[in-house]
């Protein structure tokens, strides 16, 4: 080959723009500055292709790398990492433009786009997303057919049209190695993407901290239900367990964090269901009480919290299979009893006085608990997205004085009057409610449906969960956070373009759901479409398999697949036009067998002439299979090309046989 | 190694016998992936653990899609060869040291062809479009290194279009063959005037055309050279006429081989010269080579019958 081959103006004209379009999804997560390299590689290049600038010299190229290092430094705090190896990833794909001279070096770009594409999932899997990927890997199968043109070809669409048709007919191809290729669990383990922005419940809570997450419609987790969903006002999603508190800020003390689960007794019926969760950067699961989960590197802690071993950085599909009416930890050992009693030394004097007030007035906890309950049901209590501030005394200000607040307030306040009367009680947070989607028969819970409520102990009976919230305002257990703060308009105030502000609008709300449930889709059957999901699917639809039918169907489905393919492409039947060239040309090998070559040039009648001097036995039916191909070919006789098959055949019995082909 | 070669060359033969138009089809057409192809596998691998380590279902599926776009790739890159007609369309003879060319015509019977390259290696193939039941016509080029027949051999036409990441070849005998003339070298004139026995004849014997005397007029005949129209009989209305001149036989010019020193090659190049400035100069000559005379004679024709005598010396497979 030929020194240096020029990169054609076509497979350039794609590469900026795929590059471009690759570049586009991954914005959320660059630092601004890429931007403005593009722009300037880009300027440069296409400068470069109109003679109008030179190629970086090689101070400038080391130069530009140390700046982009530096600065890669500089916005991520660190070289290593996915987050600064994404950068460093783009920064490159987008010097190696400005740099690229030959189609060897176009190459290496396109092959790094590929893999910037491949980088844009592990920080944004949405369906959305996903499709839009499609346009640059087009894009850049495009600029990589132009590379193999020659520079005579004009068209840009014509790559274009190549490229999007060789991925359509890729599509059946890749859907089955989708469905068949062996899913394996990790083979080592890599930085995660950062998910530090993601919004979410967090490992301890002080007034108002529920209440600025319920300003957020972002999804936390779906349910789905194997049966009919638990009504609404059972689906209590526990998070964790706060039982240390600080005067104003709940907890967890550190023997909770490390130990695990206590002894419990299944009773009842349990609910089975399967949760797709988001990505959360912390470790605890989501289930309704009392959750049990074969996942992994999980296990039920001391609170009857579900952990797993390492924070939960991407989606997570798992089951859990639910006991509500399990009776928990029916003994507790002193140290334990002690824990959920603990108080600070002093505050909040006037709640602890009202809780000695009713520990004398009933000595049994759980009459002293619904007493309490009752209280908020019966003073004026208001359930609000905006409490007032409160001060250094926060139960006492909103027991007596404020009375207004969110559910951490009621639950903060029922936890510390009950531990000030003498029953162990803590605080549980997780989510309440959620919304049914009907036709996809599961619940997506949103940030919005956090929730904090409280559970108290008693020796025999166990852990007894109780909602304070219920009593100030039953709708948002019932129905929800939008009811419950319908009279206050504050649902969601800060988001005007969220559609769930709008689901009172019948066709936008089916609209809203039936996206939903698309996403739904996307998320339980093909991102969740790992390992157990593979073998759950396909043993479902094909019985039981084992890897030896893995290999046959990749094998013989893609041969199958393959073979469909080169059928539309080549399309065989088409060539039937030329049967009389066919039939002739077999005309020609069989004469040829017995000595009888066609000579170049020779024409048709000629040969057939020479033929029968050859083979004088055979004169009638070569004249006549000559005669008649002539008429028909050229003498505009009707096509008829069993009629020339039968004259072949009659020749062919009439010749004697030969087994040996003279060559 | 030889073995192999040998063997190779043998199979190709039965497998793709040499034909002045070949069609390629699947019998004749061979693929494999190119370095472009691994490097992009490698490619598709790295994606495929980074969808593995990050349990990722988008990374399997843009892997799993390129993955069948490779496959698919093959019938592409097939389809891109398959049924095109390659057609030997001549080529002109040339001398030692020039660029030989071969034409070659390729012929689509149906859909077009990109990119299509010709050539034999390891000379630069050129790259040629064919359009859609059309033909291109391709001038190969070859380096003219010995005189004789050039015969360049099994001609390579490959394929890397749409991805270049497969190429699919093929080896086709076009039985193509062109005539290298020797290299024209300056050198003494090689000669021995007349027939030694006609020493005393000093008479003029007319031995058809030549450059020598004027004998008369006679009328224009296609070929005639126009350098010796007779203009002035023309413009007064005689018709075409030409100056016919007659050469003295006593003034042949015989080229002989063995009248030259050096080796033949040299020998044959002095000749090629004088074959080549006589035949400018319309003068007759006579060509002898060792058991081969030619002449005397001259005109185009002649020109043609001693170069090509000159080529083919010495050599076996004269056609």
């Amino acid at each position: 080959m030929s020194a240096v081959q020029a990169i054609p103006r076509i497979s350039l004209l794609w590469l900026l723009v795929a590059q471009v379009l690759v570049i586009i999804p991954h914005l959320a997560h660059l630092p601004l500055w890429i931007v403005a390299l593009w722009l300037v590689c880009a300027g440069w290049r296409v400068q470069i292709y109109r003679m109008r600038a030179q190629y970086p010299a090689t101070w400038l190229k080391s130069g530009l790398t140390v700046g982009i290092v530096g600065g890669v430094y500089l916005s991520r705090g660190s070289l290593i990492g996915l987050d600064a190896g994404v950068v460093l990833l783009i920064a490159a794909f987008i010097l190696k433009l400005v740099e690229m001279r030959s189609r060897r070096d176009a190459l290496v770009l396109i092959l790094l786009g590929f893999f910037a594409v491949v980088t844009v999932y592990l920080f944004d899997d949405r369906l959305t997303t996903v499709a839009f990927t499609l346009l640059p890997v087009t894009g850049l199968l495009a600029a990589l057919i132009g590379l193999q043109q020659s520079p005579l070809q004009q068209s840009p669409w014509q790559p274009l049209r190549l490229a999007a048709s060789l991925l359509a007919q890729a599509l059946p191809l890749m859907l089955l190695l989708f469905l068949f290729f062996p899913r394996f669990g990790p083979l080592w383990s890599l930085p995660m993407p950062d998910q530090r922005g993601v919004t979410g419940l967090s490992d301890s809570m002080a007034p108002n901290d529920i209440a600025e997450l319920s300003r957020s419609d972002a999804l936390a987790f779906r349910a789905s239900f194997e049966g009919a969903p638990p009504p609404r006002n059972q689906q209590y999603w526990r998070a964790l367990t706060f039982d240390k508190f600080e005067g104003r800020r709940w907890s967890q003390s550190s023997e909770v964090r490390w130990t695990s689960a206590p002894s419990w007794t299944p009773a009842g019926e349990p609910i089975r269901y399967r949760i797709i969760m988001e990505a959360s950067s912390k470790p605890w699961l989501f289930g309704i009480d009392l959750a049990t989960t074969e996942l992994e590197r999980t296990r039920l802690m001391s609170d009857f919290r579900l952990e797993r071993r390492e924070p939960v950085d991407q989606k997570l599909v798992y089951r859990v299979t639910s006991w509500p009416q399990a009776l928990r930890e029916p003994t507790m050992v002193k140290p334990a009893i002690r824990r959920v009693l603990q108080l600070p030394a002093d505050g909040n004097p006037r709640s602890r006085a009202w809780a000695q007030q009713l520990k004398d007035q009933y000595p049994d906890p759980q009459a002293l608990v619904q007493a309490v309950l009752q209280h908020f049901n019966r003073e004026p209590y208001f359930y609000t997205l905006r409490p007032p501030p409160v001060g250094e005394n926060s139960i006492d200000d909103f027991l007596f004085d404020t009375r207004r607040g969110f559910c951490e307030h009621y639950a903060g306040a029922t936890a510390f009057v009950l531990r000030a009367a003498g029953v162990p009680a803590r605080v549980v947070t997780g989510y309440q409610g959620g919304e049914l989607n009907v036709s996809g028969n599961y619940i997506q819970v949103r940030q919005f449906d956090a929730h904090a409520w409280v559970e108290y102990w008693r020796e025999g009976t166990g852990w007894t969960s109780v909602d304070p919230t219920f009593q100030v305002a039953p709708q948002r257990i019932e129905q929800g956070l939008e009811q419950a703060l319908a009279g206050e308009q504050s649902f969601l105030e800060n988001s005007p373009l969220s559609l769930l502000r709008y689901r009172h609008i019948g066709w936008l709300n089916d609209l809203r759901m039936s996206w939903e449930n698309l996403n739904y889709g996307w998320e339980r059957w093909v991102l969740g479409y790992q390992q157990g999901t593979q073998l759950e699917v396909l043993q479902k639809w094909f019985g039981r398999l084992d890897s030896g039918d893995f290999v046959l169907a990749l094998v013989g489905g893609g041969g199958a697949v393959l073979l469909l393919v080169a059928l539309w492409l080549f399309k065989p039947w088409r060539r039937e036009r030329d049967v009389h060239q066919r039939l002739y040309l077999r005309f020609e090998r069989l004469l040829a067998r017995h000595g009888v070559q066609r000579q170049p040039g020779e024409g048709a009648r000629a040969f057939a002439q020479r033929a029968e001097l050859a083979l004088p036995a055979q004169l009638g039916h070569i004249r006549a299979f000559a005669d008649a191909f002539e008429a028909q070919r050229y003498g505009g006789a009707p096509s008829a090309p069993d009629h020339l098959q039968c004259h072949l055949r009659a020749l062919r019995r009439a010749l004697p046989i030969r087994l040996l082909r003279r060559d | 190694m030889a073995v192999f070669k040998q063997r190779w060359q043998r199979w190709l033969q039965r497998r793709i016998p040499p034909a002045t138009s070949v069609l390629l089809t699947q019998r004749r057409i061979f693929i494999i992936p190119t370095r472009i192809g691994a490097a992009f596998s490698l490619a598709l691998l790295l994606m495929l653990m980074a969808g593995i380590n990050y349990q990722n279902s988008p990374a399997y599926g843009l892997t799993f899609l390129l993955a069948a776009v490779f496959v698919i790739a093959i019938l592409h890159t097939y389809r891109n060869l398959a049924g095109l007609t390659l057609h030997a369309a001549g080529g002109s003879p040339v001398f030692v040291g020039e660029q030989a060319t071969l034409r070659v015509r390729l012929s689509s019977n149906g859909r077009a062809h990109q990119s299509v390259a010709l050539g034999w290696p390891p000379q630069d193939l050129q790259h040629f479009d064919v359009p859609a039941n059309g033909l291109a016509e391709c001038e190969l080029i070859v380096p003219a290194r010995k005189r004789g027949w050039l015969r360049p051999g099994r001609l390579r036409v490959e394929s890397r279009f749409p991805l270049g990441i497969l190429v699919t070849w093929s080896l086709v005998d076009l039985d193509q063959a062109v005539l290298v003339y020797p290299r024209p070298l300056a050198g003494d004139m090689p000669v021995a005037a007349g027939t030694r026995e006609d020493d005393e004849d000093q008479g003029a014997r007319v031995l058809g055309q030549g450059a020598d005397d004027y004998q008369g007029l006679k009328t224009y005949q296609p070929g005639d050279s126009k350098r010796r129209l007779h203009w002035k009989a023309y413009s007064r209305g005689h018709g075409l006429l030409v100056k016919d001149f007659a050469a003295l036989a006593g003034r042949d010019l015989w080229l002989d081989f063995s009248e030259l020193q050096g080796d033949s090659e040299m020998r044959l190049s002095v000749l090629c010269h004088w074959v080549l400035s006589l035949s400018e100069r319309q003068q007759p000559f006579a060509l002898r080579l060792p058991g081969l005379v030619l002449g005397p004679d001259n005109g185009q024709t002649h020109r043609e019958a001693c170069l090509r005598a000159l080529a083919l010396y010495g050599q076996e497979n004269v056609r």
